[in-house]
Order: structure tokens, then sequence, then C-alpha cells
């Protein structure tokens, strides 16, 4: 047992602490989504911080990532939190679908991109009627000669109206059964018969919209992996998307907790013992969040990173969601009257339980996959 | 980094395991609470106990011990706990940490070590630590032990079992100065009470795992085989999602066990001793909530005598009480991080 770093983690770390000593300043004021501006003021975060080698870096070194064992990406995590540096960007999941499954030429060609920050991406899975049922979906990509011809409308869909690219789930064998009849497509966000609509979140961020397809026309060669294999696509980059470091979240919320504490040691936010006992007790959760997502790192087989990101996903949840209710309540009154910023936080906190799959649908996965349990 | 047991542990916890389960086997609950069997192993159990090495797990050499790693002591402890077995190792363990710490001569402890001299750590009145002295003092799984040292060397004869939540583990008044076995102990550095108390309350979350990934692996057999409405009942989507948070809490618990075990070795005392708060005041709410589920989800069986969950339940709220709850852990760690000028 040794939770310390080895020397090479060591000094990936040191690396990293002297290079946010040096720059994180010039980048991170105005970060946030809810203006252009600070969506501008984002992507050059990503891309300075890309530069820099510090994104993907659990990702093959030939594309862009640094070929380093997946603990790494705790570690960046770590690092942004404890320098309040903002989050690095949410693309472990992409990433991971494109480089597990992709063809070495579209890997070539896209992922340079995706994971230098230089093209943003956009993951189009959930449609009107397929939300928790993904595979339900009817987003149709009918086969050419040269490639497909898509129809039907994604929703939800986050960075969309910004996004270079898209990852699009949709269905190419009508006639298969609904899991088997998927695939996975990187879809050009410039191709004649898309259309954006934007959609304002309840915390009036401007990050996700509607996505139309009418008869848009994708290549052969930017089908990821084989037809029909959407399936199991999807779940793979699943799994990462539900990786509390491989989104960033532990660094985020390793973030907003030290800012508390701050605030409630300098005076600034007046607490009582309730209020200090629930800080503390959060802290606890986190502490334990973080150890946990190191224990998950190390065991994780990259091969087959099997379900437990669902396991880690529900431990985030309870971890982010009282903490935004905790600091909330440390507002006070300011919570509901005045700058609504922290409010706005506190509605996105509700979204860590809905989006990558529902947290009903997390423990069912837990429940089935981790633990057995029949199908009912 | 390498967090995970390595084949030496697994196999010392395979080997744990077995013998727990050997002698949890012969424990008779009995068939309520006035007919409940002393969780105080025979002497042929208890020869086996030494046999294994379980006292002497963590002396040190010298002191006649095997001079095991927290971890080791911590897989074994996961193992009591999952056979919540009704023999006072944890007690023992404890109380030989505690006079090693405190420089007790090296004949005493090698006759700890050996099984020979039984005895019970001491703690105060409320559960919270160590008693500096006897007086309103708790030998805490005491069953069998004939001697407990208070923190002034003081030895003392021990009365009879106390009623108590915990069938396991028995818990007795110290009574009569035995004052040829007192001892001189010296008073501990700040860095030798934080390193102890950080070995201590990561016994109690290894404890508490095992004790509650017990009730949930139960709970998720019973889930698959008990039927109702025609079906398997752990195939209702209420049963799942109660077993499913449960099981993030005992993963989550193997992971601060895990940091906190290796902490105690590794890092100065007085940050292992905040790993192991955090540890403990984590454990202690979620042991107690996942067993609490493992009641809900055994249904009326659950709440009968007879059943091993009630077992369960009472040994995670005593370890969860012991060396301070989730509460006390939070509020000295509050008073840690947001105290102005912390
Ligand atoms: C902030 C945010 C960002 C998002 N970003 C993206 C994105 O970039 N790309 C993308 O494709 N999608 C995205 N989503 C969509 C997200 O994945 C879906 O909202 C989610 O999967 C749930 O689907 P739904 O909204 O249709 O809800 P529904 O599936 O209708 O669920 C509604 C409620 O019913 C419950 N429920 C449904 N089925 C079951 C069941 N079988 N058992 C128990 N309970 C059930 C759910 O748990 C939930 O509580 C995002 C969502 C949010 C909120």
């Amino acid at each position: 047992m040794d939770f310390s770093d080895s020397p090479d983690v060591a000094a990936f770390r040191a690396g990293l602490r002297s290079w946010l000593g040096e720059h994180l300043h010039s980048y991170a004021e105005g970060v946030g989504h809810d203006s252009a501006e600070a969506v501008a003021a984002t992507h050059r975060w990503h891309r300075a911080l890309a530069a820099a080698g510090y994104v993907a870096v659990s990702l093959d070194a030939a594309y862009g990532g640094r070929g380093l064992p997946d603990v790494y990406e705790a570690v960046v995590n770590e690092e942004l939190a404890a320098a309040a540096a903002p989050p690095p960007p949410p693309i472990g999941h992409i990433a991971h679908a494109v480089a597990d499954f992709a063809d070495p030429d579209l890997k070539a060609r896209v992922l340079p991109g995706l994971l230098g920050c230089t093209e943003s991406w956009c993951q189009g899975f959930s449609e009107p009627g397929a939300g928790s049922d993904l595979a339900g979906l009817s987003t149709a990509a009918t086969a050419t000669d040269d490639g497909f011809v898509v129809n039907g409308q994604k929703i939800w869909t986050s960075g969309a109206m910004w996004a270079d690219r898209c990852l699009l789930l949709c269905r190419t064998e009508p006639d298969q059964p609904r899991h088997r009849g998927l695939s996975m497509l990187v879809v050009d966000m410039t191709t004649p018969g898309i259309t954006r609509r934007e959609i304002t979140l309840a915390n009036g961020s401007r990050e996700f919209a509607e996505v139309f397809f009418d008869d848009v026309r994708v290549p052969a060669e930017n089908l990821v992996g084989e037809r029909g294999q959407g399936w199991k696509i999807a779940q793979h980059m699943l799994t990462y998307e539900r990786g509390p470091a491989d989104m960033g979240w532990t660094g985020r919320l390793g973030n907003v907790l030290a800012a508390a504490q701050e605030g409630v040691r300098s005076g600034r936010l007046p607490a009582d013992d309730v209020l200090r006992r629930r800080l503390a007790a959060v802290a606890v959760d986190a502490q334990v969040l973080s150890w946990h997502v190191a224990r998950s790192l190390v065991d994780r087989d990259p091969a087959d990173p099997g379900s437990s990101g669902s396991l880690d996903k529900l431990l985030t949840t309870r971890v982010e969601q009282e903490l935004y209710a905790v600091v909330g309540d440390l507002a006070g009154a300011a919570q509901v009257v005045g700058d609504q910023r922290p409010f706005g936080e506190y509605l996105w906190s509700r979204a860590q339980s809905i989006y990558g799959g529902t947290q009903q649908i997390q423990r069912q996965i837990v429940a089935q996959r981790l633990l057995g349990l029949p199908r009912g | 980094m390498q967090i995970g047991l390595d084949a030496d542990q697994r196999a010392f916890a395979r080997s744990c395991g077995a013998l727990a389960a050997d002698l949890a086997a012969g424990w008779d609950r009995g068939r309520g609470p006035r007919d409940v069997a002393s969780p105080e192993p025979s002497e042929k159990d208890w020869a086996r106990i030494a046999e294994a090495g379980w006292p002497a797990l963590r002396l040190r050499e010298e002191n006649g011990g095997l001079g095991a790693s927290t971890v080791d002591v911590a897989v074994l402890v996961e193992q009591l706990g999952r056979h919540a077995l009704a023999a006072p190792v944890l007690g023992t363990l404890v109380a030989a940490e505690q006079l090693q710490a405190l420089g007790a001569p090296a004949d005493t402890l090698e006759e700890v070590a050996a099984g020979e001299l039984r005895i019970a750590p001491l703690l105060d009145g409320r559960l919270l630590g160590f008693a500096p002295a006897a007086g309103g003092a708790l030998a805490w799984d005491a069953a069998g032990a004939t001697l407990a040292f208070a923190a002034d060397g003081s030895a003392h004869a021990l009365g009879d079992a106390l009623p108590a939540a915990d069938v396991t583990r028995a818990m007795r008044r110290p009574g009569a100065r035995v004052d040829d076995a007192s001892l001189e102990l010296r008073a501990p550095t700040d860095d030798d009470r934080d390193r102890l108390h950080a070995f201590v309350l990561t016994l109690l979350v290894a404890d508490l795992l095992g004790t509650m990934s017990a009730g949930l692996d139960a709970a998720v057999e019973h889930a698959r085989s008990r039927t109702q409405f025609g079906k398997p009942i752990g195939s209702f989507q209420a049963v799942q999602q109660i077993a499913a948070e449960d099981l993030v809490s005992v993963e989550a618990t193997r992971s601060a066990l895990y940091s906190s075990a290796w902490a105690v070795d590794a890092l100065p005392a007085a940050e292992a001793l905040r790993a192991a708060r955090v540890a403990k005041a984590f454990a202690s709410r979620a042991g107690v909530a996942v067993c609490e589920d493992v009641v809900q989800l055994f249904g009326g069986i659950g709440m009968t005598w007879e059943s091993p969950v009630h077992v369960w339940l009472r040994r995670a709220h005593t370890d969860r009480l012991s060396f301070g709850d989730e509460h006390h852990h939070q509020a000295v760690l509050a008073d840690l991080d947001l105290s102005a000028g912390a």
C-alpha cells in the first residue's frame, strides 16, 4: 500500500505546479459559460493547459496525450484544485471513445484537435424520445455508397453551439435488435443540413442546445470502429464520462471546498456551529472521494474499465450536491438576493445526478453489474 | 502509488478469514438477550488465536511480536468484523499497542504476544479515548481478560460484563487495583499519542468495513433468493437502489481504510491522525447506515434475534461510538480546518 507519489508522479506534479505558478494568472480571469467572452476565456485556458501538456495526459502520446497511467488524471485535478485554477476540459470520455475504437487514420485526423483543445467537440447521444433509455434512439444514419446520410434530432447537447465536431450515436441498422443497430460517427458541425438551437439552462448558462440533422452527409471514413458497434463504444465512453477525474470533477469540487473553508476561516462567511460541522462533514466526504478516485484509477484496466465509473459517479454526486448545498447555506440570504452566480452553481450541482446517466440509472448499473442482482 | 493489497496481504486475508469463520461457527448467540452466549472464547479457541499470532501481530520483535504494518493488522481486523468474531482480538491488539507505545517492559508484552497475559484497553466512560486512570473507565472488548492497564500504568482486575448493545464483545468495569502487576509507563510524546490514536481509529474503520460488507453481502444474497410477487426481491428497483448506494458506501470506506492504514506508518503523526479521523468519521456514518439498510432489505426476519442482522448493527454501533463517532471527529476537523489562523 502506498498512496504517496512515485518519483515520476512527484516530478510531474512539481512541473505542473510550477507551470501554474507562472501561467495561471494570465488565464484564470473570466472563465465560464455564461457569456460569449466567458466561453472564449474557457477555450483559451484549455488551449494553454493542453499546449503545456496537461490535458488528456493518460491518452496516447502519438495523438497529443502523454501516455501516462490513468492516475495522473487525478494528479492534474488535485493540482488545479490546489491552485484554485479552473477545471481541465471535460473531454476524457470523447477522447477515450475515439482513441480506443477509431482506426489510425481517423485518430490521426481528429484526436490532435480534440486533445490540443483547438477544436471543440460535443456528444450527440440524448434525444427527445431517448434519455435514460438511450438504446431507443431514433436518429438514423442511412448507408450510401460513400458514407451515411443522417436525419434526426439530438437534445441537451453540451457545447453544441460552438462545437466543431460531434460524436454522434445513431441508428445504422434499423432491422437489427435495438442495441445492435447503433453506430458512432464523427460529424463535422459545419456540414450542410445541421441546425443548432440554443437551450438556456435553468441557471442561465448557455452551454447546451438541440441539434437537428436534415440529410447530413457523413463520409464513411468518419465511422468510429465498426457498424453496429455503437452501443459498445457508448458504454465505454460513458464509463469515462462517469469517472470523476476524467471529467475534472474532483478538481472542481476541491476548488469550491477550499474557497468555502477559506471564507469561514477569514470570517468573510459567518458560520455557526451547525454550518461549520456540515462543512467539516462534506470535507470528510470530499477527502474520501479523492482517495477513492486514486484507488479506482490505479485499479482501472484501460482495456476494460468496467462499471466502477458508475459507483464513482454516485459518490461524486453525494459530495457535489451536499457541498453546494452547504456553500449555499454559508452564503445565507445572499444565496437568494444579489449576485446570482453562486445560486447558479448550486443549480448546476443538481445536474450531477442527471447527465451521463441519471442517479437512478447508475444505481441500477451498480446493483445489476457490480452486485449481480437480477434484472427486473 | 500502489493502492490495494499485495499478494501476501491477500493470502493473509484469506487465512485470517478462514480461521475467523471457523471460530465464529462455534459461537452461539443464544435465543434472546437473557440467553446470550458469552463472547469469551474457550481455552482451545484462544490457543488457536494465539498460535495464529494475532495478539502478537503488531508488537515489535523485541517485545515478542511479529512487527506487522498497520495495513496487515487492518487486513486481520476487517476479517474479525466480517465474521462478527466473538473473541477479544481487537481489544487485545488495541491494549497491546497502547502498552507498547507507553514503553511497557518487554516481558509483559511478550506474555501478551504469546496469549498468556490477557488484557483489555481501558477507555474513558464516554468511550472517546484511553482512560488516564481507572476511575469511571470501561474495559473495552474485554471478554476473558484478566487485567486492564490505565495510562498511568496501574493494573486492574475486571468485573462482570455489563449489559451492552454488542453481543460479540464484552465491556467490563475495572475493579481492584493489582499492585504487583502495575507497570512504570512513560508519558507519551505528542507524536506517540497521535500515532497510537490513528492506529486505533484505523482498526475501528477496518472492523466497520468488515461488518458492513458482511451485512451487505448477506442482504444481496437474500435479495437474490427471496421471492415475492413471483420474482426475486432483488429484481425490484427500490431494493436495487438501496443496495447500490450501500455498495458505494462500502467501497468508499475501503478506500478510506487503505489510505488511513497506510498513513499510520508512512506519514508524520499529525497527518496520520488527520487521515484516520476522516476515515473514522466516514466509516462511522456509513457503517451504521449500511447495517440499517440491511435490516430493511431482510424484512421481518431481519428483526429477529435468530438472524445475524442485528449482530452486525450492534457491532457497527459500538465501533462507531468507540473513540468518537462522526460528529466527534467532524467537530475536531472543523476546529483544525476552519479556525482563524488554521
Ligand atoms: C447539464 C446537462 C448536460 C447534458 N449534456 C449532454 C450531452 O452533452 N450530450 C447528451 O447526449 N446528453 C446530455 N445530457 C442529457 C442527459 O444525458 C439526460 O438528461 C439523461 O440521460 C436523462 O435523460 P432524460 O433527460 O430524457 O430523462 P428521463 O430518462 O426521462 O428521466 C427522468 C426521470 O426518470 C427516471 N427514470 C427514467 N428511466 C428510469 C428507470 N428505468 N428506472 C428508474 N428511473 C428512471 C430518471 O432517473 C429521472 O429521474 C445532459 C443533461 C444535462 C442536465
